[in-house]
């Protein structure tokens, strides 16, 4: 909250420094002397000092961006996810994070898959992951997989938010909703559910039939 | 030196600023052109910290120009900034005392928000 002041504190001392270094002269049309408020150009070994200093900060910063950079992609845990959903299922699927004793989530070709179970609610030991990435949503069935458009005129993901709620046993806990449906779907069911939008403690989610 | 660390620190703490507030785009929140006018600015001055190590005079006039350009974002800013401050009305009514002659029990109740 402080950098805005900051900013604008520092832009009107600069404002004026330049304006008056710009236009600063003697009465006689002469440029004025160098002082140290307005000093002449710096003497050579000020220069390399900064420019080596420059170099450093360049050399510190591109390190830095390569570790942190490294750190998210080949090695580490992908940040794609992969929904698995019952073929036909409509209704919000809930994917609640770190459950003591849950299975983690399993990875496959560079995605973590998340197998929504028929009931919608799906409980792992694993964290949530944060960032940039592109999640694909995909119906299973016995005859294989099929896409499920989450953007466009024909979408059938809505709603989707991610937070975290105090739970009694396990204190702070994360999880992720959606819903899977038609537009006309969704509004019907957030109209259904908003008088009371209080059970959060033991929370299942209800399909649409 | 005194030039370099002005415009050097300027420049990375409005540009800083300004890539803060440029950032929340990718939340969905539309692109003011006026920001990244005093982006420009903000890297302007970053040039400018480094000619005047050479040409103090000249980089004073570039900073002078890349200031003129933050201002662009910064003055509307403040100017909003102040007027929402001044503008704010009370959370609650103001009462006083009646006037002199007016009955002792009644009380004037002063809605400062139509004011």
């Amino acid at each position: 909250m402080l950098l805005p002041y900051l900013a604008i504190v520092l832009l009107a001392v600069v404002t004026l420094y330049s304006a008056v270094v710009s236009f600063r002269q003697k009465p006689d049309g002469e440029p004025a002397a160098p002082g140290w408020v307005f000093p002449d150009a710096p003497k050579r070994t000020a220069r390399i000092f900064v420019g080596v200093a420059t170099l450093l900060l360049a050399i510190g910063l591109g390190a830095w961006f390569k570790i942190n950079g490294s750190s998210v992609s080949p090695n580490s845990i992908p940040r794609s996810w992969r929904f698995l959903i019952p073929e036909g299922y409509r209704g919000w699927v809930r994917v609640e994070f770190e459950i003591p004793g849950a299975p983690p989530l399993p990875a496959q070709a560079g995605q973590i898959v998340l197998k929504i179970p028929p009931t919608g609610l799906l409980r792992t030991s694993s964290s949530e992951q944060y960032g940039w990435a592109e999640d694909d949503y995909v119906f299973y069935a016995s005859g294989g997989l099929q896409p499920i458009p989450d953007s466009g005129a024909g979408k059938l993901i809505w709603g989707k938010i991610n937070n975290s709620e105090h739970s009694g046993s396990s204190g702070k806990r994360s999880y992720e909703e959606f819903f899977v449906g038609t537009q006309q779907q969704f509004k019907d069911q957030a109209e259904q559910s908003r008088p009371n939008d209080s059970p959060k403690e033991s929370h299942v989610p209800a399909a649409v039939p | 030196m005194l030039p370099f660390s002005l415009y050097f620190v300027t420049a990375v703490v409005t540009g800083f600023h300004m890539y803060a507030l440029l950032s929340v785009v990718v939340y969905g929140v539309p692109l003011n052109p006026l920001e990244l006018v005093s982006w420009l600015g903000s890297f302007c001055l970053l040039v400018a910290a480094y000619v005047s190590l050479f040409r103090p005079r000249a980089a004073a006039r570039v900073a002078l120009i890349a200031c003129l350009a933050m201002w662009c974002f910064y003055a509307p800013a403040t100017a909003n900034f102040v007027r929402a401050k001044r503008d704010k009305a009370p959370a609650v009514s103001q009462w006083m005392r009646p006037p002199a002659g007016a009955a002792r029990d009644t009380s004037w109740r002063i809605e400062t928000a139509c004011l």
